[in-house]
């Protein structure tokens, strides 16, 4: 364990900096809200802000993503195809658990299944994560009701913990560790683990203060969502509210579905583009030929949540696949949520 | 950590599609083409080795990548694709011509079972270009002839002209033990066969019910129509045995797209047990 002046914490990003490009929380004035970016004036990282409204997901996974190139040439008969890499260095620096714990869901997802997902891990194998516990919750978490926050477990370089004018720094790996003894960072004693203790402690009774109405009784539900033991009727009910807009999915720090196209730049050559694509459109599961297995909106929704909440996929994830961020219920204009979902749910069991 | 390697003792292409080039079209049936296709790299194309039921994903340069299923036997059948042309990528597929190239990723999915039904009955029922998936079995079968009880194929078309492998078929007739039922919906003129739909025809054909495994791939409402005789002629759910069809982007088990209950059809199919079907709780 390593203790830094509160006000000397951009030095980690500095020296982070010479290795690494920085990505971190920052609040854009212009959109006003917080984002979280690459960082070249690393004066404008904000420790502070709150939760940024779109997840880092998108430094290791981009929104969109050229992961193929070729060229064919139809008179001379001639194919050529190259392979995008990208292994650029990044270092995450302010990710709070939630965000860290959906980066953990992906990992999971993208490299531990039957299949490599080579274009995820090229982005994912250079990077730094620095993460940064929650002394108090925003508005919208519920991550003390999935077990991803308010402080990191594991899964980090380097764990941040504001602790009065100081930071406790937490190292969680051999690289977190060698980086931490090259800077010289000060020692702290064992008396921060009581410290840290405390503030989580805090942080967790604010919940009860801050996010009364973000309850997510996510263990009583998934039982439920696994067996398939929900009415028709309320998945009606929650599809009726669903525009079929794609926020919650985009937002969402584990959702990871994609598409993949093929787009033809000139003089022969074609890119395959690879983008975030959500389980809400109605096009997701459409055939060639227009048969489609999922028309109904409730048919969609249902399986998104039964993706979040099903036992058969918290055993691909190790975790549901909520981490309690509360975004989906912030963008959603249609008022379906994961917590009122959970909430809905919930109450048709308890009748 | 899953599978990376591009080539190993059983070749897989993950990622990058390997080139490929057309050597041979064959005209089938209204829209649908038989594609012979050699991969261009003699390495891996010794080691490409398919199981029957497995599909692999082909890229029309320019055009984009669709999921196809694999018609030919794994032993001793030249490795071809057979598509109807029906979305945007497939109506680019059929103005190639021979010499042209193509991409192949695969082979992916689990495949029909074939060690575990030596000494069954098998009987396949086919309906339209529901036979393209299964050719890769009957063949496979037909091959060990000797190792399998009665045989029987079941196989229905809109018209003569929509039945599939119009070639195989007159092929499997002469065989001797090789019970094919053919139909049509509608009688025509200069028809001789059996006329209309297939599930129709099974309770004709005598199907054996003990020690059977009963392969049935075709349209949706086809699908139900037998399923259900099977089962009334006393045929368990977990010897009915199909493949199904989804939207699929990436083939590998990551896009998502051909998720079904629990299950994505490219990594935990696209072969499944009537009974694995029942409990995924989603449309076919």
């Amino acid at each position: 364990m390593y203790r830094i002046k509160k006000s000397d914490i951009v030095n980690i990003a500095q020296e982070l900096s010479k290795e690494y490009g920085i990505f971190g929380p920052y609040i854009d004035r212009d959109a006003g809200q917080v984002m979280f970016d690459r960082l070249d004036d690393l004066s404008q990282i904000d420790l502070d802000a709150p939760i940024p409204a779109i997840p880092p997901k998108h430094v290791i996974y981009p929104h969109s993503e050229c992961i193929l190139k070729y060229s064919y040439d139809p008179t001379a008969k001639k194919a050529a195809i190259e392979r995008i890499h990208s292994e650029k260095p990044k270092a995450l620096f302010g990710l709070r658990s939630c965000d860290l714990e959906g980066i953990r869901v992906l990992d999971r997802f993208f490299l531990g299944q039957e299949f490599v997902d080579e274009f995820y891990l090229a982005n994912r194998k250079k990077v730094f994560i620095v993460s940064n516990t929650c002394v108090k919750p925003f508005a919208q978490c519920f991550c003390a009701c999935t077990d991803s926050g308010p402080s990191a477990k594991e899964g980090f370089d380097l764990n941040l913990t504001e602790l009065g004018d100081e930071y406790l720094i937490e190292a969680g790996s051999e690289k977190g560790k060698a980086f931490a003894e090259k800077i010289g960072l000060a020692k702290a004693g064992d008396e921060y683990k009581d410290k840290k203790k405390k503030a989580i402690d805090i942080s967790l009774d604010l919940f009860t203060d801050f996010a009364v109405e973000n309850k997510a009784w996510v263990s009583r539900v998934t039982n439920r969502v696994t067996t398939g033991f929900i009415k028709e009727e309320i998945w009606e009910y929650i599809g009726n509210q669903c525009f079929e807009c794609g926020a919650c999915t985009f937002v969402c720090p584990t959702c990871s579905c994609f598409n993949i196209e093929d787009v033809n730049i000139g003089s022969g050559a074609t890119e395959r583009i690879r983008s975030w694509d959500s389980c809400s459109y109605e096009g997701y599961s459409k055939m060639a030929g227009d048969h489609n297995p999922r028309k109904p909106v409730e048919d969609r929704r249902n399986k998104r949540f039964f993706c979040k909440l099903s036992y058969s996929q918290s055993k691909k994830y190790l975790r549901p696949g909520c981490v309690g961020c509360g975004r989906c219920a912030w963008v959603c204009p249609g008022d379906i949520g994961l917590p009122n979902v959970v909430t809905y749910i919930r109450r048709e069991i308890t009748k | 950590m899953g599978r990376t390697h591009e080539c190993d003792d059983a070749c897989k292409i993950v990622s990058v599609p390997q080139i490929a080039t057309i050597e041979e079209i064959k005209d089938e049936i209204v829209d649908v083409k038989t594609f012979y296709l050699n991969i261009d790299d003699k390495d891996i194309a010794s080691k490409f080795n398919i199981k029957s039921g497995q599909f692999i994903m082909c890229t029309v340069f320019g055009a984009g990548e669709f999921a196809v299923s694999l018609p030919p036997s794994p032993e001793n059948d030249r490795f071809h694709i057979s598509v109807r042309q029906v979305g945007k990528v497939t109506r680019a597929l059929h103005k190639l011509q021979v010499g042209d190239k193509v991409g192949i990723r695969g082979p992916f999915g689990n495949g029909f079972p074939f060690e575990e039904i030596k000494g069954k009955n098998v009987i396949y029922v086919a309906g339209g270009i529901g036979l393209i998936p299964l050719r890769s079995s009957i063949v496979h079968v037909l091959q060990h002839r000797n190792e399998f009880g009665r045989i029987i194929l079941i196989y229905g078309a809109r018209t003569p002209k929509d039945l599939m492998y119009q070639y195989n078929i007159d092929e499997w007739l002469k065989i001797e033990g090789f019970e094919t039922y053919i139909t049509i919906d509608n009688p025509v003129p200069g028809w001789t066969g059996e006329t209309g739909f297939v599930h129709n025809l099974i309770p004709k054909a005598k199907i054996p019910v003990e020690n059977t495994v009963a392969f049935v791939c075709g349209p949706p409402v086809m699908f139900n129509s037998v399923i259900k005789v099977l089962m009334d002629q006393g045929l368990s759910d977990d010897c009915i045995i199909s493949t199904l069809e989804r939207h699929m982007k990436c083939g590998i088990g990551k896009c998502q797209h051909c998720a079904i209950g629990r299950t994505l059809v490219c990594t935990d199919g696209p072969v499944y047990t009537y009974r694995q079907i029942k409990t995924l709780g989603e449309q076919i």
